[in-house]
């Protein structure tokens, strides 16, 4: 065989297990429970900044979209008793979490989902957090929601660290089993 | 033996291995063994942390601020895994080995190219010396220092490209002689 013949054979096996890999991450993304749509579009959605920069809309009882609320702010979300999503890790809600916030990982959200999804109201407003300002897991996962129908999505950037600055009181362990 | 020898000198017309190798045709074949099990356990490893997790991966690919949130990121972060699982199957089996070397240098060397980008970035943005940059590549195997992961990136280069252009193998599943 020639070494033509050698390249254009390496290609051609090459494409096929191209083809292979691709065929088989679509299947088990499709049937995976952490698949995504791979057409799925995340901007597009309205955000409010409640924290730094006021933009008219925006108290976070009334908006539709994102709104990106202050500490003070959170605080009454949590208080108030509205659901609340930590958008962190598994190990990280384990070693301390904001009282009464469900665990929903960005990047594992089909699992959680399961388990979170039910227990949200698509009017109803909805804390997210995640490590603090330069994590942005949380807006990822309010980008998320927002597709799937829920409009009142409260994003607090200062995340565990601000709260844990704060000194408030942190809940450890796994999450709950909710009824 | 000779009938290798014949085939490494006259009927392949490839380049052959990229560095002479002392001892003889055995001892080649050895080392090309060798190279392939390395490639094999690093991709296969790394498809395994990967695969599965296409949000988390199309996070670490982003971070590279090459390629925007879309459908090419998302496609790229659900199958690139695979093609890395299959490609070490293919070196560790024999089977479509070539093809899958290709593809193997051909992905070092993107990551070789994609890493320094992001390295020159931070170091620009941050003024950090290359020694302290330390992110984690999205390759599969958490943070580690630029310079360590692009060392890393060059032998496994090497060693693809070296098993690319061999010009014949042993040790394929099925075939008593290389």
């Amino acid at each position: 065989m020639t070494a033509d013949m050698k390249v254009k054979r390496a290609i051609a096996q090459a494409a096929a297990l191209v083809l292979l890999g691709t065929v088989a991450g679509l299947v088990h993304n499709g049937f995976s429970a952490n698949g995504i749509n791979p057409f799925r579009k995340l901007d597009g959605v309205p955000v409010y900044d409640n924290g730094e920069k006021p933009l008219g809309k925006t108290d976070p009882e009334d908006h539709d979209g994102i709104c990106y609320v202050s500490f003070e702010e959170f605080r009454e979300i949590v208080d108030a008793g509205y659901p609340v999503l930590d958008s962190r890790t598994s190990d990280e809600y384990e070693s301390g979490h904001v009282p009464g916030a469900m665990l929903c990982d960005y990047f594992e959200m089909g699992r959680h989902f399961e388990m979170v999804l039910p227990r949200l109201s698509p009017e109803e407003m909805i804390g997210i957090y995640c490590s603090g300002p330069r994590c942005d897991d949380s807006e990822m996962l309010a980008r998320e929601l927002y597709n799937m129908g829920y409009t009142r999505l409260c994003v607090f950037r200062g995340g565990m660290a601000e709260w844990e600055e704060a000194g408030l009181t942190l809940e450890h362990g796994p999450e709950k089993a909710w009824e | 033996m000779g009938m290798s020898q014949q085939a490494d000198t006259n009927d392949s017309g490839l380049p052959g291995l990229l560095f002479e190798i002392p001892g003889g045709e055995g001892r080649r074949q050895l080392l090309l063994l060798a190279f392939r099990v390395v490639l094999a356990a690093v991709f296969i490893y790394a498809a395994l942390q990967k695969a599965g997790k296409p949000l988390l991966f199309a996070d670490e690919i982003g971070m590279y601020g090459i390629l925007g949130l879309g459908f090419l990121l998302y496609l790229i972060a659900i199958v690139l895994p695979w093609i890395e699982m299959f490609c070490g199957l293919a070196l560790l089996t024999g089977i479509f080995m070539r093809g899958a070397a290709l593809i193997l240098a051909s992905m070092n060397l993107v990551f070789i190219v994609v890493i320094s980008y992001r390295t020159v970035g931070i170091m620009a943005a941050e003024g950090i010396p290359l020694r302290q940059i330390y992110f984690d590549c999205g390759c599969g195997f958490g943070p580690t220092y630029a310079w360590k992961k692009l060392i890393e990136d060059m032998i496994l280069l090497v060693f693809s490209g070296t098993v690319f252009f061999s010009p014949s193998y042993r040790f394929i599943a099925g075939r008593r002689k290389g």
